[in-house]
């Protein structure tokens, strides 16, 4: 089958890849209808995540048709229309039951690497390295997907195939840093990035109970677009202070929860950023935490900041004496989307939650190195690239 | 390739490595007397009852302890070698037992890329051991 592989930093290819197979129980076959870029491919393809190998099949977030199931499979069968979650799920560890899900203690197949990194190994994802799990990706005509009963949730019929894509990963993401970024009735809510997981989380704090939502880039294109959408109010950080704005907006507080999703190739218009990709490129600092540290200075006393972003390993200038002096909360997590997909799956089928929007340049995956170049470079007004297959 | 991506690449090779050598140092003897436990999310009385083959083969050479964990967390099992077992191959067979306890079965890792390139060659020769390395 055709697949779309990475080949090495900055170079991705189609190529011919064996057709996947059933190799556990509970695996079941999909045939992928469409697959798009994230924000998270990006850091493999500048080698941020470096365990890669050449050959390796991209891309995580996907829904499609399955089209053979194993023994164990009994949630799904051959035709069913399903939306995969990025993490890969067991359901029954500690961590699953308790709706940690990308923290699920059963699916990273090399285990041995994240626990020597960050002590402990979270869950395994689709096409995102072999640090977490190895797994063969999602620009594929087909994907093995493991634990297909706990990793795949059923697609209603109301919801198109073009907006159930996005709950696999950017909208589950979203909601989760308004949910456990603890959005309530009545508050200012500022969101870093405003691609695909920051508009996410925009309209995700308005359906939480914001009262006002404000979100900030420095792409105009990207902005307009959650105005429209949305109605969220905007800052454009390459124009105007990001602080003096979210003070205005804020009657001199701060936003009550910040939460960024940016991650660690964050750019900035400040001097910090040549500080950090001069650090980032002598091997001095791994990952650059621009809006991290925004989100952290502008936040108000006793806020909460939600880290959406990714980061790998160690950042510089994290401003500690600014999250203890200020009483803040911050958090972060891959997202765990199996505990938010069927409620969001309603949510779209309703109308509240509206995401096709996003896949603003739908191509063939014969068109895949495109479709990132696009994104990568936030070309032609690009969101999200979606590979039809 | 450009050099900063070439750096890039370097230093995760680089910890890949570390990951290797760190598990070539760690003498047998060193791990043969701290025990190694995982936390299974099972009964007490499960876990005794249908210890999987993976973990019940080296019955005869490790000690073995099955107790309660705190705060409803399941079952914390333990073992701790008593003859010549390497702590690699019992790391696997304690991920692999909670693994099968806890889900029924072990997912099994893709078919790796057949063109890996030089760097992934090494690292295949870290995940090729990363199932009984790391710091259970
Ligand atoms: N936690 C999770 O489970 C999870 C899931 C999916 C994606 N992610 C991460 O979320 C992040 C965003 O993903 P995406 O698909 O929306 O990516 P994207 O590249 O489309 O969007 C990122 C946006 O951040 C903007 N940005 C860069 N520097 C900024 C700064 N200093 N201040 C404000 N905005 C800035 C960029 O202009 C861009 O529009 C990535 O880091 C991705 O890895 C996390
Ligand atoms: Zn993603
Ligand atoms: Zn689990």
């Amino acid at each position: 089958m055709k697949a779309l592989c990475w080949e090495g930093i900055n170079d991705v290819r189609v190529q011919d890849v064996p057709d996947p197979q059933l190799l556990n129980d509970q695996d079941m076959i999909l045939k992928v209808r469409l697959s798009t870029v994230c924000g998270s491919d990006l850091h493999l393809l500048t080698g941020h995540i470096p365990f890669m190998q050449a050959g390796d099949v991209i891309g995580h977030e996907f829904m499609g048709e399955v089209v053979e199931v194993g023994a164990g499979v009994t949630r799904h069968r051959p035709g069913d229309r399903v939306v995969v979650c990025s993490f890969i799920v067991c359901g029954r560890c500690w961590y699953c039951r308790n709706e940690l899900y990308s923290l699920c203690d059963n699916t990273n197949t090399n285990p041995a690497i994240t626990q020597h990194l960050w002590g402990a190994d979270p869950g395994g994802i689709f096409g995102y390295s072999h640090a977490m799990g190895g797994f063969r990706g999602s620009h594929a005509e087909y994907v093995r997907v493991p634990f297909a009963d706990h990793t795949a949730i059923p697609i209603p019929e109301a919801v198109d195939d073009m907006s159930a894509l996005f709950a696999s990963d950017s909208v589950p993401t979203g909601w989760m840093g308004a949910d456990l970024g603890g959005v309530k009735q009545g508050d200012v809510v500022a969101v870093w990035g405003c691609g695909a997981v920051g508009q996410m989380a925009a309209r995700a704090a308005q359906l939480l109970g914001a009262e006002r939502v404000l979100v900030i880039d420095r792409f105009d294109y990207r902005l307009r677009q959650a105005e429209s959408a949305f109605g969220v109010e905007t800052i454009n950080y390459a124009e105007t202070s990001v602080g003096e704005a979210l003070l205005e907006a804020t009657g001199g507080r701060g936003p009550d929860v910040c939460i960024e999703a940016v991650g660690c190739e964050a750019h900035s218009t400040g001097p910090q950023y040549v500080y950090d990709q001069v650090k980032s490129k002598l091997k001095l600092e791994m990952d650059r935490p621009i809006a991290v540290r925004e989100a952290i200075y502008n936040c108000r006393k006793g806020g909460s900041v939600f880290v959406l972003g990714v980061f790998t390993g160690l950042v510089d200038k994290f401003p500690l004496g600014a999250l203890m002096n200020k009483g803040l909360t911050v958090r972060g997590a891959q997202q765990h989307g199996q505990r938010y997909i069927p409620m969001l799956l309603d949510r779209i089928a309703s109308g509240e939650l509206v995401t096709s929007h996003l896949a603003t340049h739908v191509m063939p995956l014969s068109e895949g190195a495109r479709g990132y170049e696009l994104f990568k470079k936030k070309e032609d007004d690009c969101v999200r690239s979606v590979f039809r297959l | 390739m450009n050099t900063a991506g070439k750096a890039l690449l370097a230093a995760g090779v680089a910890t890949a490595v570390a990951v290797v050598r760190r598990r070539r140092r760690t003498p047998q003897d060193q791990s043969a007397d701290r025990w190694l436990a995982v936390t299974v999310y099972r009964s007490p009385e499960e876990v005794q009852s249908s210890l999987p083959d993976d973990l019940a083969r080296w019955r005869d050479q490790v000690e073995l302890r099955i107790q309660p964990a705190t705060g409803d967390k399941g079952t914390e099992l333990r073992v701790k070698p008593t003859g010549e077992v390497p702590a690699h191959e019992l790391r696997l067979a304690l991920r692999r037992a909670k693994a099968v306890l806890e889900a029924g079965e072990v997912v099994r890792a893709d078919t790796a890329p057949t063109h890996p390139g030089p760097m992934g060659k090494v690292l295949q020769l870290v995940t090729n051991r990363a199932g009984g390395g790391g710091r259970l």
